[in-house]
């Protein structure tokens, strides 16, 4: 069952007079509980690929159809209600609001998610003990490690149950031992919960270990399409 | 995202720049500090003069004069004009006009504005003051039905007087204790109860005709330098002490003695209250410059205003001014009110540069809140409620700042009034709408202020600002 169709997809960037084309006629199909890989160079636009699906930025010619939704049509509420409610995201950076617990991280995720208010610490909490840090709820960012701050952002890319993950080089900043540990936690979200992950990496080693497909681009260009 | 979400994520963000936060705020505050204590003092002024107004019935009340010379042919220069006024037909203010007066209906009170000046004479001490006569009719009104110590007088010929505590204290006396060792020697004292019943001279002048008809050069020969004059005394009983001013002193009867109107024809005097009375020919000789009017009720000022402008009579009446009033008012009021407005706009801008640097330096967090699924709307309620939590804080000290200010003023309003012997008096009024009303102005303001940079929030791309440091 296709849960994301991507048909002829461009993205153009203009800068200034100069017109960049960071994606060129996308094709692709993923399959519901598919684990994806998209691998390239830096630069071969795969980021503005994730982000585009994510809803977080805009295609500039194609169609890109999320769960029946034709993300090109739909106005900027059904668009705010896609990052809410279908996709969930997961950076390089781990982007968490530092000023915040680890805990007010979640739940400020539940909150425009529309959980209520009673609900949501201890749903926060069993999110945070999904991923192993139900001891530290009430830290801040800076106080734990790399691999610590990019379990919370997985739980809170999970906060509002979405079919989606979408995962921009979550490893990117981590060591190899981390890295596997996070790997090893889509991979269960993936088995385990049916959650149709599309993880870009350039990693092509971890890439393979886990991945249904792998998908490599180059210049905006689907250039690899394997299993 | 619900409201409490909303404001608790507002005064979060506010706790985390405390100082920022608080500087705007206290912008805030003292915009809101100034326009509440500017109107505070616009709304005292009012409240003080209308409930003097009142008080003195002022708005019930008329006079009426014979010619109607307009004050603006008189400054203006235009003799033509005034001449042309004198020398037409003129009513003449005497008795049985006054009578008549009485007799249109709802009128309660007429009579002729009598005042001449005497010297009143106590314990071989003597000061000088304007007597003026009235009615017993009078004694309902302000601030003959305030009088505490004594009485109002007993009928209309009864030699008998009301004072002012004050007339004592210009005699030399000391009225209260405190008062006896001021000045170069000691003065005597005298308790306000033991004045009333005891006697009082009142000493008139008149012109003495013997000696005119003796010396009618006297004014080349006069070697005994002595005036045409003659003195009468005349024995009154004290009554009563008229209350002291305790509103804005300009009440109707400021006068400080007071006595019946039938009892003052019996008291010889130079007959005239100016210059101008002494012009006047004989026929017009046994009038009155004014006659003073009171009618029931504010609406009977109208009627009877226009019956007497029907019999060639001049009128005029405080009620019909009150448009003229508050519409000066109105204008004070604004003029207080935009000073506050300055105030208050300034510091929205002060909300504006806040508001503007703190998505400056959350883009990255609004770029983070995007990607989580917050919507345009959402980004855009959060930065709106952040900049209204500054004004209604703002709102709620300001209004506290503004009270502060008035009380303080008021108080060092007063204690320089206090030595100059004036009554104190409130100068500021602070009602509920005022105070309402600068929460919601402040609000609005604030919303107004936080409008352009929550809009700018919600339009930040999330890309971008997740690639922002």
């Amino acid at each position: 069952m296709e849960i994301i169709c991507i048909e002829n997809l461009t993205k153009i960037y203009k800068k200034g007079k100069v017109e960049v084309t960071a994606l060129r006629d996308i094709t692709l199909n993923i399959n519901e509980g598919d684990y994806i890989s998209i691998v390239g160079k830096s630069g071969s636009g795969k980021s503005t690929l994730l982000n585009i699906i994510g809803g977080l930025d805009h295609l500039s010619a194609g169609s890109l159809i999320v769960k029946g939704k034709d993300l090109n049509k739909i106005n900027r509420k059904e668009l705010a209600d896609h990052r809410k409610f279908t996709v969930g995201m997961i950076f390089q950076s781990f982007n968490l609001i530092y000023s915040r617990t680890l805990s007010e991280n979640i739940t400020l995720a539940l909150a425009f998610g529309g959980i209520k208010h009673k609900h949501r610490k201890l749903k926060a909490n069993e999110l945070l003990e999904l991923v192993g840090l139900a001891e530290r709820t009430d830290h801040k960012p800076s106080e734990i490690s790399g691999g610590e701050a990019q379990r919370v952002a997985i739980a809170r890319a999970l906060a509002n149950n979405p079919e989606i993950i979408l995962a921009d080089e979550p490893t990117g900043n981590l060591d190899s031992a981390t890295s596997e540990e996070i790997i090893s936690i889509l991979k269960k979200l993936n088995k385990d919960q049916g959650k149709t992950i599309i993880m870009v990496t350039h990693d092509t080693e971890i890439a393979g270990s886990v991945s249904d497909r792998i998908i490599t681009l180059k210049d905006g260009m689907i250039i690899n399409n394997q299993k | 995202m619900d409201f409490i979400d909303l404001s608790q994520l507002a005064l979060s963000n506010q706790w985390r720049t405390k100082l920022r936060s608080s500087l705007t705020i206290l912008g805030v505050v003292i915009g809101i500090g100034a326009l509440t204590s500017m109107i505070s003092f616009g709304v005292g002024m009012q409240k003080n003069i209308t409930d003097a107004f009142s008080k003195n019935d002022l708005f019930t009340s008329l006079t009426v004069t014979a010619k109607n010379i307009n004050l603006d042919d008189i400054t203006s220069g235009n003799a033509a004009k005034i001449g042309e006024k004198l020398a037409g037909p003129s009513t003449v203010l005497n008795d049985s006009v006054v009578e008549k007066i009485k007799n249109i209906p709802k009128v309660i009170l007429a009579f002729p504005d009598i005042r001449f000046p005497v010297k009143l004479r106590y314990k071989g001490k003597e000061t000088s003051v304007s007597l003026s006569a009235i009615p017993k009719g009078m004694k309902d009104f302000y601030p003959f039905n305030k009088i505490k110590t004594g009485s109002f007088f007993s009928n209309d010929t009864a030699f008998e007087i009301l004072l002012k505590e004050k007339v004592f204290k210009n005699m030399g006396f000391a009225t209260n204790p405190s008062d006896t060792i001021k000045g170069l020697g000691k003065k005597t004292f005298i308790q306000p109860y033991d004045l009333i019943n005891s006697e009082i001279n009142i000493v008139s002048k008149d012109i003495d005709f013997r000696k005119i008809i003796s010396n009618p050069l006297f004014i080349f020969k006069n070697p005994t330098r002595e005036m045409p004059f003659k003195d009468t005394v005349i024995k009154f009983t004290i009554k009563g002490l008229i209350p002291e001013e305790t509103e804005f002193g300009f009440d109707r009867f400021s006068n400080m003695a007071v006595i019946p109107i039938d009892a003052s024809k019996r008291i010889p005097n130079l007959g005239f209250n100016n210059v101008w009375d002494l012009l006047k020919n004989n026929s017009e000789k046994e009038s009155y410059g004014s006659i003073y009017v009171r009618v029931e009720d504010v609406k009977d000022i109208t009627p009877v205003a226009d019956s007497l402008r029907k019999a060639g009579f001049n009128v005029f009446a405080f009620s019909e001014q009150l448009k003229e009033i508050k519409r000066s008012f109105i204008i004070m009021d604004s003029l207080l009110g935009a000073i506050g407005v300055i105030a208050l706009v300034v510091a929205a801008l002060g909300i504006i540069n806040t508001m503007l640097m703190s998505i400056l330096e959350r883009t990255r967090e609004i770029g983070i809140m995007k990607s989580i699924g917050g919507s345009e709307g959402e980004i855009k309620m959060i930065f709106f409620v952040e900049a209204s939590t500054i004004g209604i804080i703002g709102a709620l000290f300001g209004i506290a700042l503004g009270w502060v200010v008035t009380r303080v003023a008021n108080v060092i309003m007063n204690t320089q009034l206090r030595p100059q012997g004036l009554p104190s008096i409130d100068l500021f009024s602070f009602p509920w709408w005022l105070i309402l009303g600068s929460i919601a102005f402040s609000i609005v303001i604030s919303l107004a202020a936080g409008l352009y940079p929550a809009i700018r929030a919600a339009r930040i791309d999330p890309v971008k600002a997740l690639r922002h440091d």
